[in-house]
């Protein structure tokens, strides 16, 4: 290792010492097992997002005012249909809940920017938040399980593990939603771009 | 073997911050990141074969829940880089400087980044952490260090 190397390093870790978590973790097994819950919800809507389903011929979402700024769409959650409650705070985040199988409430929230031309950043509109929704791209995802390290391809109710898949380090698929082709393109890493044009490359340097 | 939690938290968990935040750059989300990140900890059955292995296990994990966040529709509204850095307290204008110049790297070139120069992993295990080819993180490695040559001028020293 050279001189520059120890001297860049020195000033990176002294420009980056500042920053410091600031979270109190409470290590109690009751806290541990209840957050051990809540993580395991955040993973089920997570799902429940990309699975988003989208009918009719307009591509929206079927969805329909309850007053205010609550709507209700129906998604695909663990391959039942089922209507979700989103609630809108008006300043680009939302609460969503819906009713498992179980008969048990699961609640979770999200929100989303959009950046203008200009580079500045504001919170995405209702109405924004609703097309994103209903973008069938949006229901296209890759997870990588940090246990198994196994990956997993998540389209509309589909879940296909495409561990072993890959060809070259890239793994190529092109899925059907809604009347229209999407090029899905996943990089080892997990990493993945979507286009309806073509197999897009995941990294600008492949 | 397994460390106990606390002691995890009580060494990792800074170093697990940092490396969230150099990818997510929004602190909430990076908080996020430490919490999940302890949790798979705590939930994990891997036997580790010494603490250099949980190390890299954590940070992996780390970035992986950083990159999915990223990728995610689902992250929280994001607080201005500008506005948070001025709650933090850089020792000079020039390690403020430095910390600006790598946030406004690519995302991908941040991981690479901040493994080699915070954490000093080399190359080779680097690639095995963000599961990627030796090549590429070099190539990720030597283009920063070109980005941050020409923003940083004098600052940041040829290798």
């Amino acid at each position: 290792m050279n001189k520059a190397t120890d001297s860049n390093r020195e000033n990176y870790k002294k420009a980056f010492s500042v920053l410091e978590s600031s979270r109190d973790f409470d290590l109690e097994d009751e806290k541990m097992a209840r957050l051990q819950k809540n993580m395991i919800v955040k993973r089920l809507v997570a799902a429940a997002v990309i699975c988003l389903v989208v009918i009719g011929g307009t591509g929206t979402a079927y969805a329909h005012n309850v007053g205010g700024i609550q709507q209700i769409v129906q998604m695909w959650i663990h391959g039942n249909q089922t209507d979700v409650t989103l609630d809108f705070d008006g300043e680009g985040g939302y609460k969503m809940s819906y009713t498992d199988e179980d008969g048990n409430i699961s609640e979770s929230e999200g929100g989303g920017i959009a950046i203008e031309p200009d580079g500045t950043e504001r919170p995405l509109t209702e109405d924004e938040i609703m097309e994103d929704f209903s973008d069938g791209s949006n229901s296209i995802d890759v997870v990588v399980d940090e246990e198994t390290d196994r990956i997993t391809l998540y389209y509309l109710d589909q879940a296909q593990d495409i561990t072993d898949e890959f060809v070259d380090g890239y793994y190529r698929t092109t899925v059907n939603i809604d009347g229209q082709d999407y090029y899905i393109t996943v990089a080892a890493d997990g990493a993945y771009s979507v286009s309806p044009d073509k197999y897009e490359d995941v990294y600008e340097d492949d | 073997m397994k460390l106990p939690v606390q002691e995890i938290v009580d060494k990792y968990k800074n170093n697990i911050y940092a490396a969230a935040f150099s990818i997510c750059a929004n602190a909430g989300d990076a908080e996020d990141v430490v919490q999940d990140t302890l949790l798979q900890y705590y939930m994990t059955h891997t036997n580790f074969d010494n603490e250099e292995h949980i190390r890299a296990w954590l940070l992996r994990v780390a970035i992986n829940k950083a990159l999915n966040i990223q990728r995610s529709f689902w992250h929280r509204h994001k607080v201005p880089l500008e506005d948070y850095m001025e709650t933090l307290s850089f020792e000079t204008p020039e390690s403020r400087d430095l910390f600006a110049e790598v946030m406004k790297l690519p995302e991908k070139y941040r991981a690479v980044v901040h493994l080699f120069y915070y954490e000093d992993y080399s190359i080779r295990e680097i690639s095995q952490i963000l599961k990627t080819s030796e090549s590429n993180v070099k190539v990720r490695l030597s283009r920063a260090r070109a980005m941050l040559k020409e923003s940083l001028k004098e600052d940041w020293l040829d290798e």
